[in-house]
């Protein structure tokens, strides 16, 4: 084998792409050929300088490229992720709407109110004025049902408030007078 | 290719994370500039998208991808001849594939593994890659470059494996002459 042939097959050789036979050969060849040898580096280097030549990507190449395909409509345009959720949650948010809905409707009085019926309310019992006067004789300090967070004076003062809430209080004999509060402890009637 | 035709963006868009590098470098070897070598790629992929319903599944994706790069890259550094700027397009003097005339022997510094690759010099490579015929430039960095084998090269280049053996050979004989004369 001359130098020129092998150089060929050396090329070959190095790119993978050259038989066993021809590889055996050129190894023999290299064996005893400086110039050839030499000349197979040259040739590695090669691979080294291709390898490097790289160049970065833009950043903006993706985008630059999908617009220009979208412009063309050689891309089909990506959906919102707005308008996706949507077209799958509405069918679930009508059926959530219509059941609550339904219950509440369940929940409503049946029929219209009677005319001249009150209106449902919650009605809180007054406590007798007499119980609220034994709350007021409660001992400081003591938890009453009710009235534990309120001091002794706290206490009196709820008392008597119930009492002038409570009309029946007036119109008992010997009860306390509306106006008797409101005068001096020398004057007091009765 | 199947699923993009079928309508599918995803299908593109992994296609494009798959190759887009591979294309930018080929046009960036073949042009010599990294904006006309973006523009060029940009160009391939919409001759890829505007070509889907001719691709075929018998072929290779990468040598049929590689066809249109080659021939986007031709018409970009045809314009560029018909503009005035230098662009050697013909095959080599001797004719085609004809062996023999170029060896040039260059300095044993060029081992790689002693060699001090600067980035001066990958500007000096990639310009002594744009004085190569174009047939011969084509052939070395699609299979050197791009990892293609012969069989794949031929298939692009449309010509015998024994072709692409011999333009690769002179593809490297002719660069080793320019990089030696480059290091002096």
């Amino acid at each position: 084998m001359d130098c020129g042939d092998a150089k060929e097959l050396l090329s070959a050789c190095l790119d993978g792409e050259a038989s066993a036979g021809d590889s055996r050969r050129v190894e023999e060849h290299l064996a005893g050929c400086a110039g050839c040898k030499a000349g197979e580096r040259r040739m590695r280097a090669l691979d080294v300088a291709i390898a490097r030549t790289g160049t970065d990507v833009s950043p903006d190449f993706r985008e630059r490229l999908f617009s220009r395909m979208e412009a063309e409509e050689l891309l089909p345009k990506r959906r919102s992720l707005f308008a996706f959720s949507f077209r799958w949650a509405a069918l679930p948010l009508a059926a959530a709407a219509l059941g609550l809905f339904f219950l509440m409707s369940r929940e409503a009085p049946r029929g219209p109110a009677a005319p001249g019926s009150a209106p449902q309310v919650a009605v809180i019992q007054p406590e007798s004025p007499a119980r609220a006067a034994r709350e007021t004789r409660a001992p400081e300090g003591t938890a009453v049902a009710g009235r534990e967070e309120l001091a002794a004076e706290e206490r009196e003062i709820v008392a008597y408030l119930e009492i002038l809430e409570d009309p029946a209080s007036f119109e008992e004999p010997g009860g306390i007078d509306e106006m008797e509060m409101f005068l001096p402890d020398g004057k007091k009637q009765g | 290719m199947e699923l993009y035709r079928e309508g599918s963006r995803d299908a593109f868009e992994e296609l494009f994370s798959r190759h887009h590098r591979r294309v930018i470098q080929f046009c960036y070897r073949m042009t010599g500039d990294r904006a006309r070598a973006e523009e060029a790629a940009q160009e391939v992929f919409l001759r890829i998208a505007r070509a889907a319903f001719t691709y075929r599944a018998t072929a290779k994706f990468t040598t049929w991808m590689f066809t249109i790069a080659r021939r986007t890259t031709l018409n970009f550094l045809r314009d560029e001849k018909e503009t005035g700027e230098k662009v050697p397009l013909l095959d080599g003097p001797g004719g085609e594939d004809t062996p023999g005339s170029l060896q040039v022997e260059g300095p044993a510094e060029l081992d790689p593994e002693r060699m001090a690759w600067s980035a001066q010099l990958g500007e000096k490579f990639i310009e002594a890659l744009q004085r190569l015929p174009e047939t011969y430039r084509t052939a070395f960095v699609l299979n050197r470059g791009d990892g293609l084998s012969y069989e794949e090269v031929a298939t692009v280049l449309g010509i015998t494996v024994q072709a692409v053996k011999s333009r690769i050979f002179r593809a490297k004989e002719m660069l080793l002459g320019e990089i030696s004369a480059l290091l002096g």
